[in-house]
């Protein structure tokens, strides 16, 4: 579970203050508003990248743990970004394994697999495990291919995967289908929040199109908390 | 000479594959190289009336051999601009490409490269060893007549020298005003001809630009060719052709010789050229770290300064802190200069790296150093293999460092080229200087190899699938 509390996000001119919020497993969270409000800058304070040219104020606890201060690398998050940004010198299949945590035993994504996958992280094994991951969305043969071969709809799925892949805590969406043409946005989105309900992962999502928000969505508009600084 | 490089500024097509190669021969093999193939007596035209040693000579050897640098230098800066839009655009508003490219393209081409036009002009400002083998002889060039100054006992030569050292730097500012003013003249002319929306005729002359780097190509060939044939003894006087005659005798003699300059060489280069790269990365790293990118010109000092200036200046250091004679200096003489060009060449891709796929590691579990290594260093790869061969030819065909910090004692190939080919023995000549051209050219081919197997943020175009 993912919760923020005490929220703040500070501008020279402006202000928002959030209410509390909390994102329960499997569930989403949708923060909407206009463009320049402030919601990528939000995100990525989620994700521990420190914004510039706002102050954020606030908590963040994920699981039962204050992560507020803690790098990047610690948070275990998730990022899906519009330009998914696969690894362009690794193969599909290599951008999962550079996403597999350190020791998949850990992994407890799906019981039925990690019974049968034996304990430990050679290269073959992450491989393979890599490649099962691929095999669950029908997508093996783009396992030996280069990001720059795939279409934009794969390229979206192998994100995801990859992202899923890193067994992360909360999943980060910062407008993960904006670049896709509307047909695949729209299979695409019911496919990414089917994955990630099936996950069980709480997911935060940045969008400023309507038509993505499944209804079974939490939503936030920024532009409801907004506030002109006194000194204006 | 400054004004040889004005010519430079009329290039655009950019043919990045082929330029590697071009730019490995170094300095002093294109300059001999056309002495071999064209001045009096030489092999295929009888009198092509350039001088064996003369300006003419050495400033056709200069532009050719700086051609292809600034051709690399303009697809770098040009990777960087929306060339292609602004193009397109010119053309939608209803300019030819050509008159396009003049209007739009040049301008911002040559502010970006005002660095590069003044390391050129710096360098054939101070360079001695090509002008001291084609140069004319009466009157010297400055450079060739302030290092003479430099190395003499002649009462006042020393302080002679310390002059002429300070007239270089002068030279040098006024070369950047001359640079400068071009600048600003070239801006005015094609703003004043695009407000006019007026024709100019450049289009005519369009053609040389077109067949000149195929016949770079060529001629770069043509000069291994002939040093090559003359190496291997081939009578040039006899009517047939006969390669059957071609002995490697002289190799064979000279091997004794040249071993061991090739190996210094071999090593000076390879030292000086990794620690160049690493450096160069160290920097770039290190200011992105703070945000903050320093001014190019403090990074590329070492070739924008003239060398010969400086080179005594870190002599005399290196005399008062007797520091004896060891290659190892020369590789720490070499590696401003391996430094500066790898920072060059480096800074663009460096900065071009998208900063999200380090911060994607991160949200991976990545630490810095492990996402730098694995995300950003091996994007950078082909980059850092081009720029190893660049630093290594660099290290490979310097002189002056050379010479006056191993005191003549530590030899390279290059200083054995230039001392040859200050002599008169052609066949000799041409290996040594066939020699000096093989080193660069190798290091570029093992380069594009690497590059090629390792792909990386460039690598984009040709990817392949599997």
């Amino acid at each position: 579970m993912l919760e923020i509390i005490n929220c703040q996000i500070e501008a020279k001119t402006w202000r928002i203050t959030l209410p509390d919020i909390d994102v329960q497993k499997g569930e989403l969270l949708v923060i909407t508003g206009p463009s320049g409000i402030g919601k990528s800058t939000l995100l990525h304070w989620l994700l521990g990248n420190i914004p510039q040219h706002v102050a954020i104020k606030g908590q963040i606890i994920l699981s039962g743990i204050n992560i507020t201060n803690l790098a990047i690398e610690q948070r275990r998050v998730g990022l899906l970004m519009q330009d998914v940004y696969l690894f362009p010198h690794l193969t599909v299949q290599d951008n999962i394994c550079f996403a597999l945590p350190k020791n998949p035993q850990l992994s407890l994504k799906k019981p039925q697999r990690s019974s049968k996958k034996p304990q430990g992280s050679s290269k073959k094994q992450r491989r393979a495990a890599a490649m099962k991951m691929l095999e669950q969305i029908n997508l093996v043969h783009l396992g030996t291919r280069y990001p720059q071969n795939l279409s934009g709809g794969e390229r979206s799925r192998v994100g995801l995967i990859r992202a899923l892949a890193n067994q992360p805590q909360v999943m980060l969406l910062d407008e993960p289908f904006a670049a896709l043409d509307p047909r695949t946005r729209e299979q695409m989105g019911a496919w990414a929040f089917q994955q990630l309900t099936e996950q069980n992962i709480p997911s935060v999502m940045v969008s400023h199109d309507v038509e993505d928000i499944p209804a079974s969505a939490k939503q936030i508009c920024l532009a409801d908390y907004y506030q002109a600084s006194e000194q204006k | 000479m400054v004004y040889s490089q004005y010519h430079l500024n009329r290039r655009l097509q950019s043919f990045e594959k082929y330029l590697a190669p071009l730019l490995s021969l170094p300095h002093l093999a294109i300059a001999l190289g056309l002495v071999f193939l064209f001045s009096d007596g030489s092999v295929f035209f009888v009198d092509s009336g350039l001088p064996r040693k003369g300006l003419s000579t050495l400033i056709i050897a200069i532009v050719i051999k700086e051609v292809p640098f600034f051709l690399l230098i303009f697809s770098a800066i040009g990777r960087q601009l929306p060339i292609k839009y602004w193009l397109l655009q010119g053309q939608a508003l209803g300019y030819q490409d050509y008159r396009c490219w003049w209007f739009l393209v040049f301008p911002a081409l040559l502010k970006q490269s005002r660095l590069a036009l003044l390391a050129a002009t710096a360098y054939t400002l101070s360079v001695v060893d090509v002008s001291s083998i084609v140069g004319p002889n009466i009157p010297e060039l400055f450079a060739v007549s302030v290092y003479r100054w430099q190395t003499s006992f002649g009462v006042g030569d020393q302080a002679f020298a310390f002059w002429a050292n300070a007239l270089l730097l002068i030279l040098l500012a006024v070369s950047v005003l001359i640079l400068y003013g071009h600048e600003k003249l070239a801006h005015a002319g094609c703003k004043a001809l695009a407000t006019k929306g007026s024709r100019f005729y450049i289009g005519s002359i369009n053609p040389v630009f077109k067949v000149w780097l195929p016949m770079l190509g060529l001629l770069t060939a043509m000069i291994v060719v002939v040093f090559a044939l003359w190496s291997l003894d081939f009578n040039w006087h006899s009517d047939s052709f006969d390669f059957t005659q071609l002995t490697t005798r002289l190799w064979q003699y000279e091997w004794l010789f040249f071993a061991l300059p090739l190996k210094n060489s071999l090593l000076i280069g390879l030292f000086s050229g990794l620690l160049g790269v690493a450096f160069a990365l160290l920097a770039l790293e290190l200011q992105r770290q703070k945000g903050k990118y320093w001014p190019d010109y403090y990074w590329l000092l070492a070739i924008i300064l003239p060398q010969l200036s400086m080179v005594l200046g870190w002599q005399i250091l290196h005399i008062w802190s007797q520091g004896g004679y060891h290659s190892g200096w020369i590789v720490l003489s070499h590696l401003p200069f391996t430094f500066a060009y790898a920072y060059l060449v480096l800074k663009g891709p460096f900065q071009s790296v998208e900063s999200r796929y380090e911060l994607l590691a991160a949200s991976f579990g990545y630490s810095p150093w492990q996402s730098w290594w694995q995300v950003r260093f091996r994007l950078l790869l082909p980059a850092i293999f081009t720029a190893f061969a660049i630093t290594f030819s660099v290290s490979i065909a310097q002189y002056i460092p050379t010479l006056m910090l191993g005191a003549g004692r530590v030899t390279t190939i290059t200083t054995e080229a230039v001392a040859i080919g200050s002599g008169s023995q052609q066949d000799l000549i041409a290996l040594y200087v066939l020699l000096q051209s093989i080193l660069p050219f190798m290091a570029f081919f093992v380069a594009a190899l690497l590059a090629r197997r390792f792909r990386g943020s460039m690598g984009g175009q040709d990817a392949r699938d599997y």
